[in-house]
């Protein structure tokens, strides 16, 4: 132990939904803490923010933040193009990089197939592997945000629990890993994070959900009233009434559930503002959740920064980016990290600065974190004798189907998502196939197609990149419109359209992994950031298991489709980025942006790397945080239950302080 | 001390953004008095002008001058001929046209004449402004609003929208209001 006074009773390293929430219950109790954050500061109003939005030609999550870069027309990036990630002191993974190459791409990956198969005559997605079925080299579609707030300024507000069966799938059905929490546990932990996010929601609407096992505690009540399903929901909700599935279809690898599973739509629990809430205005259905609620009707993890920084026991130091965590025996020492700044023209400086806490918490994301904790020690690792840090890496692939309903169920109105068909995530299926929730966009074919711009340009150019503009007959050319032609088409058709995104409780695989982007032998880094340090290397595949589940999701969707009288439009790709091949049927996979199991949580220190309490096994003062922890994906979206362990860290963290 | 000042070319008289907003009602479907109301906070239609102007020159003037020549027909008439909606080829100056359609509808510039492909529409070359972004015509086709600027209030999505006039566009049907 270091023989002078720690600066600091605890450093947090990240200032996202984790670090925010333990930051606050620690300066709440009186405990001294600095967030050190790697990026820009939060800003005063998110006007700026608001302005990238509008202004950026793609509307991806990344496009409001930071001011950076991205931004057509901003001080540093007068022409919008993608940036260079050696050139930036905190470059991160964005939706515009994915399947490029690491002078676009952070995240450095596989080449895509069609890429490495230019000259194939005939594009196909990559084979499985013989023994394993597994396909290989996928590229990882999550991305996250590296600025004050994190990646969740852009969450969606979904606030869904966890199933018992979900955090118990090794032991009910011989699959994946147990976490070792208690259920009810995580029940109270889940209504903390309930009250400090705000959600709106009502348990009697829940309860048809107890045939998948959820339940809540006796008189349990949700902080506000529940927000009202959208006409699409609606119009759904309706159609799937008596609907019934099978918990497997036939060639099913292992074995088969012939049950039949009722599908019903639910309304979401949602982190968004049903009634004033924390000084927050209520939703006005913005319909803009990702990329950024306009309003803060949406809870973010800054409305929990501003409760810390009141505290006034909590200090931040923005653009400081951690690369070591110096270890002695079993104990971290020190935190090194480089403080940057950035001139109007770009030139980037750093300063190379340390500081010491009696404990460490790191909170960087499941992909920064696992960097970080193979950086340390001259990239030797630290808290990594189980061999699992890195390991695992999971999101929900999102299987996204789109249709055209027969008459107007007016998308496009509304929060995102506000309702969801979640009866089918457990049963005896889990045995044999990845289990899945279903979303309920209102949000037309915004996220499948682009739209409404692809639809309107293919009206008014001639051109069918939608699909809803074949050339009349069949032959020839599709048709161009204007004037009030063009008017009622459009009506016809956005108002008609939806979608559907199917997220799947993935396989933690040992081999889908985040390393370091390092020469193997000189330990030289082949790709960096501005900064210097070794970026993150992705290998990703997918296995049968959760393959098997693509294949029930979209056997389920032309079900609901049937039943509403609707006309699919979905597409699979091949070659490209998130296309695979599976029973000789195409899928397209996109990321949620939920990324789990870099630094697993387990009784067991020899097979995980935190304990129930995210504390590491070998650093005892040190607390590795967030949905990295996560030993299953799970079939809720992870963002409450994330919040939930942040407090059970938080309590556990503040026990070790008055030890 | 002189100081010497070099004169700003006169304004663009107003009716000529008149003109210019006559013929985008007819090639847009909305009415002249939506696109340019008589108090009109926003000004769109001369941002637009001087922006098409800025991009393209006097193509711009030559499509407006050939909107002049048929400004009396019925509006979809004009349209289809200025867009030239029953040709195979459509010529530079319908594309340009297509583009006034596309500024309107999306609030950003699309290049004359470069097409979507791969599934998805042609980037725009930029939004023209935040107020270009959220005034598009697309959001009341739609019945809704801007993606990231809604004007209702709490719980509208669980109703049904007004109808397509009370969003400004005449439907011809006599419902308009």
């Amino acid at each position: 132990m270091s023989s002078t006074t720690p600066q600091y009773d605890v450093v947090i390293l990240g200032a996202g939904v984790s670090g925010n929430l333990i930051a606050k219950e620690l300066g709440l109790a009186g405990k001294k803490v600095l967030i050190l954050e790697a990026g820009l500061a939060v800003p005063d109003s998110r006007e700026e923010y608001m302005e990238n939005f509008y202004l950026a030609l793609a509307k991806t999550p990344e496009s409001p933040y930071p001011a950076l870069a991205g931004r057509q027309g901003s001080k540093l990036n007068p022409v919008g193009e993608l940036p260079d990630p050696a050139t930036l002191p905190t470059p991160r993974a964005t939706v515009l990089s994915i399947g490029k190459a690491p002078n676009v791409s952070y995240l450095v990956q596989q080449e895509p197939f069609n890429e490495l198969h230019k000259n194939d005559p005939n594009p196909q997605n990559p084979p499985a592997d013989p023994k394993t079925g597994d396909v290989r080299g996928l590229q990882f579609s999550s991305t996250f945000e590296r600025n004050g707030g994190g990646t969740s300024w852009h969450w969606l507000g979904t606030s869904l629990r966890e199933l018992e069966n979900d955090i118990r799938l090794e032991t009910k059905y011989g699959h994946g890993r147990d976490w070792p929490v208690d259920y009810t546990e995580l029940q109270e932990l889940w209504g903390l994070a309930e009250r400090e996010i705000g959600v709106a929601a009502s348990v009697a609407q829940q309860e048809p959900l107890e045939v998948v096992g959820l339940k809540y505690p006796s008189g349990y009540q949700y902080p506000m009233q529940a927000i009202p399903m959208s006409l699409v929901d609606q119009a759904v909700s309706g159609a799937v009434a008596g609907l019934q599935v099978p918990g497997t279809l036939p060639n099913t690898p292992g074995g088969s559930d012939p049950t039949l599973y009722d599908v019903f739509v639910s309304p979401t629990p949602q982190g968004r503002n049903s009634e004033p809430y924390d000084d927050r205005r209520v939703c006005a259905g913005n319909t803009n959740c990702i990329p950024i609620c306009p309003i803060q009707a949406k809870w973010d993890p800054t409305v929990t920064l501003g409760k810390a920084l009141d505290t006034g026991k909590v200090t931040v130091s923005y653009q400081s980016v951690a690369y070591n965590v110096a270890v002695e025996g079993k104990n971290a020492t020190r935190v090194d990290y480089y403080q940057w700044s950035r001139d109007d023209k770009g030139n980037l400086t750093k300063v190379s600065k340390s500081v010491t806490g009696k404990l460490y918490v790191l909170a960087c994301h499941a992909i920064e974190n696992a960097k970080l904790l193979l950086l340390s020690n001259n990239q030797k690792g630290i808290a990594n004798s189980s061999d699992q840090v890195g390991r695992n890496l999971m999101d929900h692939p999102l299987y996204l189907t789109w249709a055209l309903a027969p008459q107007p169920i007016f998308g496009y109105r509304g929060p995102l998502a506000t309702s969801g068909i979640e009866s089918l995530r457990d049963g005896e299926f889990r045995k044999y196939r990845a289990s899945f929730r279903m979303e309920i966009g209102n949000e037309g074919w915004n996220f499948s197609k682009g739209d409404p711009y692809t639809t309107t340009m293919d009206f008014i150019q001639g051109t069918n990149n939608s699909n809803v503009n074949p050339p009349p007959g069949g032959s020839g050319q599709p048709i161009r419109l204007g004037g009030l032609k063009l008017v009622q088409q459009l009506n016809n058709i956005f108002t008609r359209q939806f979608r559907i995104a199917c997220m799947f409780d993935q396989s933690p695989l040992a081999d889908n992994r985040v390393t370091l982007d390092v020469d193997k032998v000189t330990g030289k880094p082949n790709n960096v950031d501005g900064l210097g340090l070794p970026r993150p290397k992705v290998e990703y595949g997918l296995d049968p298991y959760t393959m098997e589940g693509f294949r029930m999701a979209a056997y389920v969707c032309s079900k609901v489709y049937e039943r509403m009288g609707a006309t699919e439009f979905t597409i699979n790709g091949v070659g490209g980025a998130g296309d695979f091949t599976y029973q000789g049927v195409n899928y397209h996979y996109y990321g949620a942006g939920h990324v789990v199991g870099t630094h697993r949580m387990g009784v067991d220190p020899s097979s995980s790397v935190v304990d129930a309490s995210q504390r590491s096994h070998d650093v005892q003062n040190m607390w590795i945080v967030g949905s990295g922890s996560f030993p299953t994906v799970c079939t809720a979206n992870p963002t409450l239950t994330l919040m939930g362990l942040a407090f059970k860290s938080a309590r556990s963290i503040l026990a070790a302080l008055g030890s | 001390m002189t100081r010497r000042t070099v004169p700003s070319p006169p304004p663009i008289p107003d009716s000529e953004i008149q003109d210019f907003a006559d013929m985008s009602a007819a090639l847009t479907g909305f009415e002249s008095n939506v696109l340019k109301p008589a108090l009109d906070p926003l000004g769109l239609s001369r941002i637009y002008y001087e922006f098409a102007l800025a991009q393209v020159g006097s193509a711009m003037t030559t499509l407006l001058n050939a909107y002049r020549a048929i400004k009396t027909q019925p509006a979809q008439q004009i349209a289809d001929t200025l867009l030239e909606t029953s040709s195979s080829s459509p010529s530079t100056q319908a594309q340009l046209a297509q583009s006034i359609v596309a500024m309107w509808y999306l609030g950003s510039w699309y290049v004359p004449g470069v097409l979507g492909g791969g599934g998805f529409a042609p980037p725009p070359l930029q939004v023209i402004s935040s107020v270009a972004y959220t005034n598009g015509l697309v959001w009341r086709v739609m019945q809704s609003h801007p993606m990231g600027y809604s004007a209702f209030t709490f719980g509208y999505w669980s109703q049904q929208p007004g109808s397509l006039s009370s969003f400004g566009v005449n439907t011809g049907n006599g419902g308009g209001q």
